[in-house]
């Protein structure tokens, strides 16, 4: 009770000090008061800390089982494992938000730090804007959907986590998504701030680059995750759905990858700037929009997770967002003016076709998460399944993987003869990798394509680190960033390929087997050898072994008495180098036979592999390395770079 | 003029690109979603989407193989599936079924979705 009341003071506290930071910031900024813009951003900061403190109330809350609380009694219960009653925090609607709020003021607070050096107006718009985020999110929770809401009678028990969220991907992939989702809010502060100054050069750009970088890799990571979690849990064999949840967490990645690669033309030549940042705040939108879409349930999902009265709130935030953004670059559009044309074939001709290309593969996302409320408005409703984005999509990703082959070769002057020579390696793996497959008996049309072109563009990378070794092996080294990012490309390439490989290499099989006999999936073996009935702390186990080679695997499907008889499948995966061999367990019979689904995923290692590289890279190649802006600053040089 | 033909021209043709690729698409590969009683209103043509309530007649011949009626509020079809069922499977949740109707009136299911429950949790106390 106590923790109810504690928790709902520091949301209000977190509320008003977010609010007079906003309204302060602007202010401040407006007069170039330097002590208010001090004084703003350290309301951000105390805003923050309220935040920070009632997230902590409500893991207390959740730790010492206060069932006084609807949403400790309504996600926990006493017999759930100690980790996921803390994971319970984001593992509900209230909880979530809060979890959300919480990383915006912590990566917020964290990028004002950073930013002090940018200059006055600057850092204190974009507080004003973080903070006005900020404020909104905490109006909701306050407001909306407070997680602090008390029952009028305290029950004994809680009623438990659903049994789909009992497991270890529940610790790590909600939380990475969540921080993900709102770390864009922080690049596109300093987009609307710099607009609102009217500055637009280079110091902006790398700031800002950094914050989108950390959304950009929590954002594949959770991904990643995401689709680790419904291949290891769901036990449908495969791990992505086109579902409207894991399309509104796609988006954003793509327009941040589109900004990744186009801000180092403004880095390089100063153009694109306008475009740059449209980017930026077209990924924030994306997040606010998706955000909406998820949780008020306007198009029909799989998850659907938490229908609520938030809806309309997110709608207004993101009508305001929208209209804010659309003022911002219609009033500041002469800022985009650079200086002539680059060439068309050329390092930035192929950025600009990489960016035009990924928002074309937003807008086939787009449209197929909009669709059944189009549709639906206009008539019958109509809903796209994977069909629909493979036909789509599919060919501008495979320009998309042709650019990741060629653009990296292609010079930031016109390409002549020279770059046409170092095209060859590409080109030959192409071919050659095009030949195997032939030889090997692959005809589907669109695996003929995927994979040459990767192989391309895995050869693309491997000539880059090979010219650098042979020349000038410690350019490696001076030059992170540029080799960081070869080391990422490497990593999407391996990640490609098993996507590919599992996507039209999958083969699957529904088997009912008596104990003793054996079944053939894709060349691997798998021998029944029984059922069995166990008997664990909160529900049953019905568990058959599979003997595979020397191991046994053993799918089950567990039953939760305490929750109505909700039954959960348990997948059991034998992983091989070169392909997932996947068991799914239907079900017994009366007889003692059982009835699997059994799955041959080849190469779906590589995707978490290739995500892991992709990390690794974008970590090795900018974590340390010194800012252009502190470097100037240390240099004592005016921070004001030519644009 | 020049900036037009160089950097508008290639743009031009990927937005069109884009756009033909979406539509293209959008009428071969995208399905009704539909409730039993506009199914029965409309009955479409080839593959659907419905939307609809499990009665309480679900019948397994094997763990592989269920049939059972699917019911909104005023229409109901009968239904068959092959293929693993989604663990809150039961009486009473809703189901989205994919497939199409059958002559013999009976709607062939080739996938079939459960909707999550609307919360990570069981059922809300009712405050």
């Amino acid at each position: 009770m106590m923790l109810g009341y504690l928790g709902a003071g520091a949301l209000l506290a977190a509320l008003v000090m977010g609010g007079f930071s906003a309204l302060l910031s602007f202010w401040a900024g407006a007069r170039e008061n330097a002590t208010f813009v001090q004084v703003g951003r350290r309301g951000f900061y105390a805003g923050s800390a309220f935040a920070f403190l009632s997230a902590v109330i409500l893991e207390i809350a959740l730790l010492t089982h206060d069932f006084s609380l609807a949403y400790v009694a309504e996600h926990t219960d006493l017999s759930t494992p100690i980790a996921l009653v803390a994971a319970a925090f984001y593992g509900g609607q209230e909880g979530s938000l809060l979890y959300w709020t919480v990383i915006l003021g912590l990566l917020g607070s964290a990028s004002l730090i950073a930013s002090a050096r940018l200059g006055g107006r600057v850092a204190a718009y974009a507080a004003g804007i973080l903070a006005s985020i900020l404020t909104f999110f905490l109006f909701v929770l306050a407001v909306v959907a407070s997680p602090f809401d008390l029952l009028s009678v305290t029950p004994p028990d809680g009623l438990g986590l659903n049994p789909i969220l009992r497991d270890g991907g529940m610790l790590i992939h909600p939380p990475v998504v969540l921080a993900g989702f709102a770390s864009f809010a922080i690049p596109f502060s300093f987009a609307g701030a710099a607009l609102l100054a009217g500055r637009v050069d280079a110091a902006w750009i790398t700031h800002t680059r950094r914050f989108a970088l950390l959304a950009w890799s929590l954002q594949t990571a959770g991904l990643l995750l995401g689709m680790w979690w419904a291949y290891h849990v769901l036990g449908w064999g495969g791990y992505w759905g086109w579902d409207p949840v894991e399309n509104v967490a796609l988006m954003p990645w793509l327009a941040t990858t589109a900004y990744l690669h186009s801000s180092q033309v403004q880095e390089r030549r100063g153009r694109l700037r306008l475009w740059n940042f449209g980017l930026v705040i077209v990924a924030f939108l994306l997040v606010v929009f998706g955000t909406f879409i998820v949780r008020s349930g306007v198009v029909p999902s799989v998850h659907t997770f938490a229908i609520s009265a938030i809806g309309p709130w997110f709608l207004g935030f993101l009508f305001v967002c929208v209209v804010f953004s659309a003022l911002l670059l219609t009033f500041r559009s002469n800022l985009g003016a650079g200086r002539a044309p680059a060439p068309a074939v050329s390092r930035e001709g192929a950025f600009v076709l990489q960016n035009l290309l990924l928002l074309g593969v937003v807008a086939v996302v787009m449209w197929g998460t909009v669709l059944p409320l189009v549709s639906g408005m206009l008539g019958a409703q109509r809903v796209a399944g994977a069909p629909f984005y493979e036909r789509a999509a599919g060919p501008l990703l495979a320009v998309i993987l042709a650019l990741l082959a060629a653009g990296p070769l292609l010079p930031w002057r016109p390409a002549g003869r020279p770059t046409l020579l170092a095209l060859r390696w590409p080109a030959a793996a192409a071919v050659l990798s095009l030949l195997l497959l032939l030889i090997g008996g692959v005809r589907s049309l669109p695996a003929l394509v995927a994979f040459p072109l990767a192989a391309a563009a895995g050869a693309t990378v491997v000539t880059e680190y090979a010219r650098a070794a042979l020349r000038k092996p410690r350019s490696i080294l001076r030059r992170r960033r540029h080799y960081g990012a070869y080391l990422a490309h490497l990593g999407l390439v391996v990640t490609v390929v098993g996507v590919a490989a599992s996507h039209f290499g999958q083969q699957e099989k529904d088997v009912t087997l008596t104990p003793g006999e054996s079944v053939t999936v894709a060349g691997y073996t798998l021998t029944f050898t029984g059922s069995e009935q166990r008997q664990l702390l909160d529900h049953t186990e019905l568990v058959a072994g599979m003997r595979f080679g020397d191991r046994t695997l053993e799918p089950s499907r567990a039953t939760y008495a305490g929750l109505g008889g909700q039954a959960l499948t348990h997948v059991a995966i034998s992983t091989t180098l070169s392909a997932d061999v996947y068991v799914v367990l239907a079900g017994t019979n009366p007889d003692g036979s059982a009835t699997f689904r059994v799955f041959v995923n080849p190469l779906v290692t590589w995707i978490w592999a290739g995500g892991a590289v992709i990390i690794l890279g974008v970590v090795l190649g900018n974590v340390g390395e010194r800012s252009p802006v502190t470097e100037l600053a240390r240099r004592r040089v005016p921070v004001t770079l030519p644009a | 003029m020049t900036l037009v033909l160089r950097w508008g021209l290639p743009a031009a043709v990927v937005v069109a690109c884009v756009g033909y690729l979406i539509y293209s698409a959008s009428g071969g590969a995208t399905e009704y979603y539909l409730t039993v009683s506009e199914l029965r209103a409309s009955s479409p043509p080839g593959v659907v989407r419905v939307a609809g309530v499990v009665q309480d007649d679900v019948r397994k011949s094997d763990a592989l193989h269920v049939s059972f009626t699917e019911k909104d509020g005023s229409a109901s079809m009968p239904v068959e599936y092959a293929g693993t069922l989604p663990d809150i499977f039961k009486p009473g949740i809703t189901v989205v079924v994919e497939g199409n109707l059958g002559a013999d009136g009976v709607f062939h299911a080739r996938t079939l979705l459960a909707k999550c429950p609307s919360r990570f949790s069981t059922q809300p106390y009712t405050q």
